[in-house]
């Protein structure tokens, strides 16, 4: 306990030295804890006797001068109005009567005083805003430390006795919203979440493009698809459209070896095939939400997030077709080779490799 | 009396916020030790000797010694304890502790420095701010400690007296108070820079009754005489307020000087 507290002592000593030079720091520190639902709690810790001794001597009696910790408590218990004369809480400038218990505790090393830890309890009023603090029953400067709970980083002033503590805000305050940073971060994971890690959804774009080897075919199709997954993928983060993913997941891999083996069949593009790619894009955006949902929308740019993210989807896919135009050219895409060498049977893979998914992905 | 100061930091702005500063004073675990025991010393500030301890501070202290018949050995501390340092008793007699802190800035809007200048008996000080038309000025001043303790060990010797420890402002008894007969005043001398200050209050309290307080002005010689009639621990005091020369962030410059020891019977 001794080790403890001078510890914390000297941490507090050798902060504030480094910022503010040379001040009588003493060694009694506060610290208040601002928690979510409303309630605070505040800790005094601070020299026993030397805080009896004060309590003492206002009530015009000569000091006990006892050291017994279990007799300081009791002390401190019988003084307890005493005590609250010096000490203000207030939130926005109305002062409130916290709950208080005092603790006194031995140290093992018999020539340092035991130490007093006075405990503060109480809710915050409905609509405060602002939290102040008077402390009267300290000479020397102390620290008064202020954390919203949950929070790392806590707001620390140095105060004199008596002196009242700028105001500390009970809302914690909002990291700081980096969008530009927000948006390149979730245009990554969109993009990623397609090339390399979305290997269904770029089979399902490889379909598209293989239907035809024909501009158009993919553009109206992509446009369906791309307007499908967005609208889903919306309504799904905002909670409108709730779908399970054990019935999305089976039916984004039939999804995929419907196209494919309709590929076989077909060799142009047709107003139905496109009405068939809207819907399953309707069914892709529902897995994009899911996907998302495990990533984590940031609250503060929740918007900005869900937007980059299908712009990042949408960047992928498009990577996928350029890349496969690339590699088979759209001027091949007239020859009769192309379809026999490549649209059947990589539309024949893709339909295997798909109902291969559906059956796994069944509940 | 209620003195206030100004003296407080702000972690993030750096702004100076006033804050008070109140007596500072050595506070040994026991003041008769035996030799070859270890004595914690305390250092305590506040007023009207009630107190709040002050941890050991490597940025905060100048000089923290204490001289016995063979010598001035540091103080030994660890940073944030209290007691503040550490001492070993070697021999018997009587033993100096002292403690001389780095100055701190201190800014106290004017009505609060006048009324300290009042207080402390820095009469001088606030007949030149009026002089100069500075009575309506904030007072921004570096104050700096210059405590003493006298602890005695063994059996009385009224041979062995106090010792100068070459602080800038220093109170020295000069009469070992633990070997004082009955009605003898104790004479205390109060040098500024080595030299006897004369014209300054020196105030006396005694732990049992601190708020009925013994006051004197130094003559001359720099010397004041208390009849120190009730036992327990005893705060001799004096603040001394200078011009401060080349200081680009005050304009005064304070020592505050104390000395305690305690006497075990009634005189």
């Amino acid at each position: 306990m001794a080790i403890k507290w001078s510890c914390c002592v000297a941490a507090v000593i050798v902060a504030s030295s480094a910022v503010a030079g040379a001040h009588e720091i003493g060694t009694t520190r506060v610290s208040v804890v601002l928690e979510g639902d409303r309630r605070y709690t505040i800790e005094i810790v601070t020299d026993a006797a030397a805080l009896v001794e004060k309590l003492e001597a206002s009530t015009g009696r000569r000091s006990s001068s006892d050291k017994d910790a279990a007799r300081q408590r009791a002390v401190l218990e019988t003084l307890d109005e005493i005590f609250r004369r010096r000490l203000t809480v207030a939130f926005d400038g109305s002062t409130v009567r916290p709950a208080i218990e005092y603790f006194v505790a031995a140290q093992a090393d018999a020539s340092s005083s035991p130490v007093a830890t006075v405990r503060l309890t109480g809710v915050t009023p409905p609509g405060a805003h602002a939290f102040t603090w008077t402390y009267g029953w300290t000479f020397a400067s102390y620290a008064l430390v202020v954390r919203h709970d949950g929070q790392e980083n806590p707001a620390t002033q140095w105060l004199e006795g008596s002196q009242t503590s700028a105001p500390f805000a009970l809302v914690a305050p909002a990291p700081a919203v980096d969008r530009f940073g927000t948006a390149r971060r979730y245009m990554i994971l969109g993009f990623t979440h397609i090339v390399p890690y979305g290997f269904d959804h770029v089979l399902f774009v490889l379909g598209i493009f293989l239907l035809s080897g024909r501009v158009r075919s993919v553009l109206w199709q992509v446009s369906a698809f791309t307007l499908a997954h967005s609208i889903t993928l919306g309504l799904s983060m905002y909670g409108v459209v709730t779908v399970s993913p054990a019935l999305v997941e089976p039916m984004i891999a039939f999804s995929i070896a419907y196209v494919a083996i309709e590929n076989m069949f077909l060799s142009e593009l047709r107003s139905w095939r496109v009405a068939l790619v809207f819907a399953f894009g309707l069914l892709h955006g529902l897995g994009f939400a899911g996907a998302l949902k495990e990533l984590g929308l940031p609250r503060s740019d929740f918007f900005t997030a869900l937007l980059t993210f299908n712009a990042g989807v949408e960047a992928g896919q498009l990577a996928v077709i350029t890349a496969a135009f690339v590699l088979v050219g759209w001027r091949c895409g007239g020859a009769d080779w192309y379809r026999r060498r490549v649209v059947i049977p990589a539309s024949l893979a893709i339909a295997c490799t798909a109902l291969y998914w559906t059956v796994q992905r069944l509940p | 009396m209620f003195r206030l100061k100004a003296l407080t930091i702000a972690t993030v702005a750096l702004i100076a916020v006033p804050l008070s500063a109140h007596d500072m004073w050595i506070e040994p675990t026991t003041f008769s030790p035996e030799a070859g025991t270890i004595v914690g010393v305390r250092l305590r500030v506040g007023q009207d000797l009630l107190g709040d301890p002050l941890g050991y501070d490597p940025a905060l202290i100048n000089q923290f010694v204490f001289e016995d018949a063979a010598g001035r050995k540091p103080v030994v501390g660890r940073a944030g304890s209290d007691p503040a340092g550490l001492l070993r008793v070697a021999m018997p007699g009587l033993l100096v502790i002292g403690y001389r802190s780095n100055p701190s800035a201190v800014e106290l809007p004017a009505d609060k420095f006048n009324q300290y200048l009042k207080e402390e008996g820095l009469d001088a000080v606030a007949a030149l701010r009026a002089r100069r038309n500075e009575t309506s000025a904030k007072g921004r001043e570096l104050f700096s400690r210059c405590a003493k303790s006298l602890v005695f060990s063994g059996p009385t010797n009224s041979a062995q007296r106090d010792r100068t420890l070459g602080f800038t402002l220093e109170l020295v008894a000069e009469r070992n108070p633990y070997a004082i007969a009955n009605s003898q005043d104790v004479p205390f001398r109060l040098t500024y820079e080595s030299r006897p200050l004369p014209g300054a209050l020196v105030v006396a309290m005694n732990r049992f009754n601190p708020t009925e307080k013994l006051t004197a002005r130094t003559d001359n010689d720099g010397r004041v005489r208390f009849k120190l009639k009730q036992d327990g621990m005893w705060l001799i005091k004096a603040v001394h307020m200078v011009p401060a020369a080349g200081a680009a962030n005050a304009d005064w410059a304070s020592y505050w000087a104390s000395l305690t020891f305690e006497l075990k019977k009634p005189l």
